[in-house]
């Protein structure tokens, strides 16, 4: 036999190695189960069955336990569904949540939010799991040791009465930004009550550039929403508006919506991405520039001074951008074809900067859109939740200065986790240790609880009531869907106490905070109660009496909560440029400069972890990354041609220094990075996230100071020698090798031969086996899912474990090619010199899979016990309790998405330590879903628990199913709307599916195998300008 | 030289033995696992509280929906809340010493926690709306309740007798056409003897005699994934 070859996502020891990689394995040990000795797995077996044939003699005696009182709305078996939503940086998530007899279990997008429309993503998709998260803080504790909230109240009130004196002089707040309005009421309380305390703000991931940008053109702070559906031209600035910046479940209903293709009539935009990294965005883009994230500004003023010789009006801002745009290398076209199609498309055109970008960037954009006439039709503007919130690092630092200047006696911290991630010039852990008195409301027991004198338990956000506002000023409410699992509080409880409020609960602030909104939407102000059924005399616009009544005000807040959101037209600023503001901000900035032979780290929000505050979350340490695929870490992420120059390959060790500070990280490489970058990803490496988060990937906070939040320019990257590290990833090949698997297309292609993907496609190539079944009656089930609208940012991946209860199998196992998912979102990279993209710099084609549901299965030929069959309605069923485990069908499948338990991973897996899934981790799951035990193969239903449920429901009414009335887990979150599901047979109302199953894009993957798949996907197309080739 | 050992001569007896007693297990397993001995039919366990259907649902005539109220509208039929039992017994009984679990219950908001008796495995997602609405009367799994002082598990509820049912009442669905059927209107109707009208669904002594009207076409599912998800 021939020597294998070597596998290059391997490293050599271990691609060699018979055996297991030695060196740097640090997930949970899940093997013992496997190892014992054939003499003691004997007698386990016979006493197993010993032990069940005594059980099995007896039935086991089982309760029924009915309620005493029947809770209203309650019907047990049927769940039922909450709106709420969620706090997101600068924005509000409107959500639906699915509660089973009071248990929370599964998050939906709220419909009638504008910041949703109906989906969600993968952050919010796994923020249920956060919520019974076993290592949640269950109570306060002082110094370490449990306490009370009586003691906490104690102590704290005795010193609050002290500072009544000098108005809180020394009384400090820290909390993450908010948008919450009820929050910031509460706030203005504490002021009242203590005028001289302050409250400082801080988040490592917060929008301070864009802020302070909008501030200097406009005078004041304002969000930006870009219409991203009606946008031509779409130019994204080192943002990532898809995945992590602020807006992105939004953004990418509009972004889709811009280029959704039902025919090759349709009208498409184009995006153009600049940025250091790959991105959800950058990967969707139609021309992407990989630039240091420290010369996009450079760029900016460059693009401004060509759009002013294209005769874009932008008065005295365009000399100061000519003067700092000196010297700035990009390539020409990237200038002269961009300044030409945005010229072109003059209210069409939207210019989309990062957060990382300073902030006369932002200023530059806000003036350039103005002048281009984009505002107020693709680019519009709102009134912020919060306008004292403006830079946050300036504030942080303003209580660090505090601290050392020895002015702050108490500091209570609301969130947040400062001790791990502020920036690290400031010191702050060791600060926060020499404050008298400090006390951290948080999840968790983390790195800064573990330094304050006081934690205590903050409520979740599913816990307790809240309200946020949208980035279009939508104020939604957010409904409590259980009770505190651990004696947790809200930020509005701790406020309202602090501030010696007279309300008592959050419940009754936040219907207050409602009330004063409805109020205003009726233009109604100065109301005061009248009577004791709680009218309300009010003064009207013109200056009238008018009565408020309260029945009306009880049916509007029954009617926001119902719907989530207060129903009121959105309120548009139309703000006026101060032009001195822009150019003095370009004229006055920090220049950076990268010293020849230097590196430049970049440091993003982790998709997965955000700024760390999920890293005990096992869903999202599980999640493939969409473009790496690593999992349970993060990657110093280089260039090849960076790489080789530092003779460095993937897993080696490299240290990033930038002067004293340095982080030492494993390397993964990344063609598209840009060269002498190097990326980290924020919110690993965590030593007080818990047990699953703990010591997972590289922490890159040590180099991040107050200046260099976004990008640290100027870092020296050094080999360190130490063995490498040992990397999981869930798809090893890059490439499609040349097969006809992904489809893709130009615009131009796509117009000249609508069927690309299909002629593509070689005919099936072998026979069926058996005569055909009829397929021609009954609802026939099928799914289309377009790759032209996929971005590949997993939300559906997470929204598949939550609804399907997928169990996690922890690092070593996925290395193991054992990973569970049900959805797998394959990443290729596409070198195609007419989309310019090449080995260097390949293009980027997502292809979700699943179970494609094949008509002639190949997995069913081989079973040997009829465990899985294929149902009258298309659907390759799987019975569980037949299968054996002999793991054929997964051998045959083509698509190898079968997935086998090879261990009861619920209990072997990553819990395995405590002895089984923790009790509040099993009330997540789904209890209409089976939760499969070791030895069974399993797959993707099509959601079959969902089909049952809308066809009984169907039944019982006597009706027809109604298109769209079932929708699989993944097509409901997807933000894109690329999967549609339906019923490929409804002859008296064609359904969508039917309709994209006609689409000439479609092609069935691997149709040439004669599977014949139920599942058919729509080919990408890419709109590339013949110009810049 | 001897090729076997001695000990071999007693191969054909140990086979011998080995063999009838394998037989005798084999036998013993098939009666065992196809007897109501292993579907527990007969099963009557007794309940903290000697709630006897003979005479509520029986003597008394309350409908089965009095205390199994999502029987139309949800997959569990419910064990009633104590609510329920006091509606009445607030006023009848107050002071039987039978009813002192359910007082006591009612006063102190502790759950009764009655024994299951109809119990299918933890795979099988069975929807009593669904079947309730089809025409299956209560009787048809539960047997005459209302003749049970103890209730006792009367069918073997397997998946045997589950698709019994079903194949039946596939086979025997009558549906015709508008322009076929009486008055013109499409007709859906049932000749097995396990559909009845809904009206008549709680109805102990029902008896199929002639076709049943059905509210919809039944077509009761026989794939795996009709019950198990």
């Amino acid at each position: 036999m021939s020597k294998r070859a070597p596998n290059p996502a391997l490293p050599p020891e271990i691609d060699a190695a018979p055996e297991f990689p030695k060196g740097h394995v640090d997930t949970p040990p899940s093997d013992e189960a496997m190892f014992l000795s054939r003499r003691g797995l004997l007698g386990a077996m016979a006493a197993t069955f010993a032990v069940v044939g005594a059980e099995g003699c007896r039935r086991p005696l089982e309760k029924v336990v009915p309620y005493t009182r029947m809770p209203e709305e309650v019907i047990p078996g049927v769940p039922s569904h909450y709106a709420t939503v969620i706090q997101r940086r600068g924005d509000a998530l409107g959500l639906v949540v699915e509660s089973h007899e009071g248990r929370p279990t599964k998050i939906e997008g709220n419909e009638a939010h504008s910041s949703s429309y109906g989906s969600a993503d993968l952050i919010a998709q796994a923020s249920i799991l956060e919520l019974y998260d076993p290592e949640r803080s269950t109570s306060p504790r002082k110094a370490g040791a449990p306490a009370s909230w009586e003691d906490f109240e104690k102590e704290l009130g005795a010193k609050l009465a002290t500072y009544d004196k000098d108005q809180g002089a020394k009384l400090r707040l820290l909390m993450p930004p908010t948008v919450s309005p009820t929050v910031i009421r509460m706030r203005a309380a504490l002021a009242q009550r203590f005028p001289k305390a302050r409250v400082h703000t801080w988040s490592a991931v917060a929008d301070s550039n864009a802020r302070v940008g909008a501030k200097a053109a406009f005078g004041e702070v304002l969000n930006t929403l870009y219409a991203f559906d009606k946008a031509k031209v779409i130019v994204s600035l080192d943002s990532d508006f898809l995945q992590t910046e602020s807006g992105n479940v939004r953004a990418n209903k509009l972004f889709a919506a811009g280029r959704r293709l039902r025919s090759s009539r349709d009208p498409m935009s184009r995006l153009y991405v600049v940025e250091p990294a790959r991105t959800t965005t950058g990967n969707v883009a139609d021309h992407r520039l990989r630039l240091p994230a420290s010369e996009i500004a450079g760029y900016a003023f460059a693009l401004a001074g060509e759009l002013a010789k294209a005769g874009v009006q932008l008065h005295d801002i365009q000399d100061a951008a000519a003067k700092a745009a000196t010297g700035v290398k990009v390539p020409p076209k990237w200038l002269s074809v961009l300044a030409k199609e945005l010229v072109q498309n003059r209210q069409r055109g939207v210019i989309v900067v990062g957060s990382r970008q300073p902030p006369e960037v932002h200023a530059l954009v806000h003036s350039i859109h103005v002048a281009l006439g984009a505002v107020p039709g693709v680019v519009s503007y709102t009134a912020v939740a919060d306008p004292d919130e403006l830079d946050v690092a300036t504030d942080m630092k303003a209580l660090t200065d505090a601290i050392t200047a020895g002015k702050v006696e108490a500091l209570l911290i609301l969130g947040g986790n400062p001790a791990y991630d502020a920036p690290a010039d400031l010191a702050f852990p060791a600060l926060l240790a020499k404050v008298p008195f400090s006390a951290h409301a948080s999840l968790f027991v983390d790195e800064t609880s573990q330094l304050c004198t006081w934690h205590v338990p903050r409520a979740h956000e599913y816990e307790s009531w809240g309200d946020a506002q949208a980035l279009d000023g939508a104020v939604g409410v957010q409904q409590p869907l259980i009770a505190p699992l651990y004696s947790g509080r809200s930020d509005i409880e701790l406020l309202a106490w602090m501030a010696g409020s007279k309300e008592t609960s959050a419940h009754e602030s936040v219907r207050a905070t409602v009330r004063g909104e409805l109020f205003a939407s009726k233009n109604l102000t100065d109301c005061v109660p009248f009577d004791q059924r709680g009218d309300a005399e009010c003064r009207d616009t013109a200056g009238n009496v008018a009565h408020a009544h309260e029945f009306e005000l009880d049916r509007e807040w029954s009617r926001t909560l119902a719907m989530g959101v207060i129903r009121r037209p959105t309120v548009f600023k139309a703000p006026s440029l101060t032009l001195g503001g822009v150019s003095s901000a370009i004229t006055g900035r920090k220049t950076v400069v990268r010293g020849p032979g230097t590196f430049e780290a970049t440091f993003a929000p982790c998709a997965k972890m955000v700024d760390g505050r999920y890293a005990n979350n096992t869903w999202l340490q599980e999640l493939p990354d969409g473009v790496t695929k690593l999992v349970w870490d993060n990657a110093a992420i280089l260039s090849p041609a960076s790489a080789k120059e530092l003779g460095v390959e993937n897993r080696d060790f490299v240290k990033i220094a930038a002067g004293e500070r340095s982080v030492t990280a494993a390397v993964w490489i990344v063609p598209g990075q840009a060269d002498h970058t190097v990326s980290l990803t924020l919110g690993w490496g965590r030593k007080g996230a818990g047990r699953i988060g703990n010591g997972k990937g590289f922490d890159a906070y040590p180099l991040r100071t107050t200046d260099t939040l976004g990008f640290a320019a100027g870092v020296t990257v050094t080999k360190t020698g130490d063995e490498p590290y040992f990397f999981a990833q869930t798809q090893e090949n890059n490439s499609t090798e040349g097969r006809p698997i992904a489809h893709e297309a130009t615009l131009t292609e796509y117009k000249a031969k609508p069927d690309f993907a299909e002629l593509e496609t070689p005919p099936p190539r072998a026979l069926p086996l058996w005569s055909q079944a009829d397929y021609s009656k009954g609802h026939q089930w099928g799914m289309t899912i377009d790759l032209n609208a996929c971005t590949g940012c997993n939300a559906c991946v997470i929204a598949c474990m939550s609804e399907n209860n997928v169990p996690v199998v922890g690092k070593r196992e996925v290395w193991r090619g054992r990973e569970m998912h049900w959805i797998r979102i394959d990443r290729y990279y596409v070198e195609r010199a007419e989309i310019g993209a090449t080995a260097e710099e390949p293009a980027v084609i997502f292809e979700p899979l699943m179970c494609v549901h094949c008509e002639e299965a190949p997995c069913e030929n081989v079973c040997p016990v009829n465990a899985t069959t294929h149902g009258p309605e298309g659907l390759n069923e799987m019975a569980y309790n037949r299968c054996i485990g002999t793991r054929y069908c997964g051998n045959n499948c083509p698509y190898k998405v079968r997935k086998f338990n090879y261990l009861n991973w619920h209990n072997d897996a990553v819990w395995k330590e405590t002895g089984g899934l923790p009790e509040t981790l099993a009330m997540q799951q789904n209890p209409n879903v089976t939760v499969r035990f070791r030895g069974v193969m399993e797959k993707c239903t099509y959601c079959i628990q969902r089909i049952q449920s809308a066809k009984i429901k169907a039944k019982r009414e006597s009706r027809d199913l109604k298109d769209g009335e079932i929708r699989t887990a993944c097509q409901q979150t997807c933000p894109a709307d690329a999967i549609v599901f339906g019923d490929l047979n409804d002859e008296k109302n064609p359904t969508a599916v039917m309709r994209w199953t006609k689409t000439d894009r479609r092609f069935g993957l691997l149709a040439e195998v004669g599977t014949r798949p139920r599942t058919m996907y729509l080919g990408k197309v890419r709109n590339p300008n013949p110009e810049m080739a | 030289m001897q090729i076997f050992s001695r000990s071999l001569n007693k191969l054909p007896q140990v086979v011998g033995a080995a063999a009838t007693l394998g037989l005798i297990g084999v036998t013993f397993l098939i009666w065992y696992y196809f007897s109501p001995w292993f579907t527990q039919v007969g099963y009557a366990p007794s309940q903290p509280v000697p709630y006897s259907h003979r005479l509520h649902a029986g003597q008394l005539g309350l409908d089965c929906r009095y205390c199994h109220v999502n029987v139309e509208r949800a997959p569990l039929a419910m064990v009633p809340p104590t609510e329920t039992c006091m509606n009445c017994h607030q006023l009848v009984k107050t002071e039987s010493a039978m009813l002192q679990p359910i007082r006591d219950s009612w006063a102190s908001g502790t759950p009764v926690e009655w024994v299951r008796i109809h119990k299918l495995a933890d795979y099988v997602y069975f929807d009593h709306s669904v079947h309730v609405t089809a025409g299956v009367g209560c009787v048809e799994c539960h047997g005459r309740v209302d003749q049970m002082d103890q209730v006792r598990m009367e069918k073997p509820l397997s998946m045997g007798w589950c698709l019994d049912c079903h194949r039946d009442v596939k086979a025997k669905q009558v549906s015709l056409d508008a322009k076929d059927a009486p008055k013109g209107v499409a007709y859906e109707g049932s000749d097995s003897e396990h559909i009845r009208p809904v009206a008549q669904m709680t109805n102990m002594e029902w008896k199929h005699e002639a076709r049943v009207d059905t509210p919809r076409r039944l077509d009761p599912p026989e794939n795996c994934w009709g019950c198990h998800r």
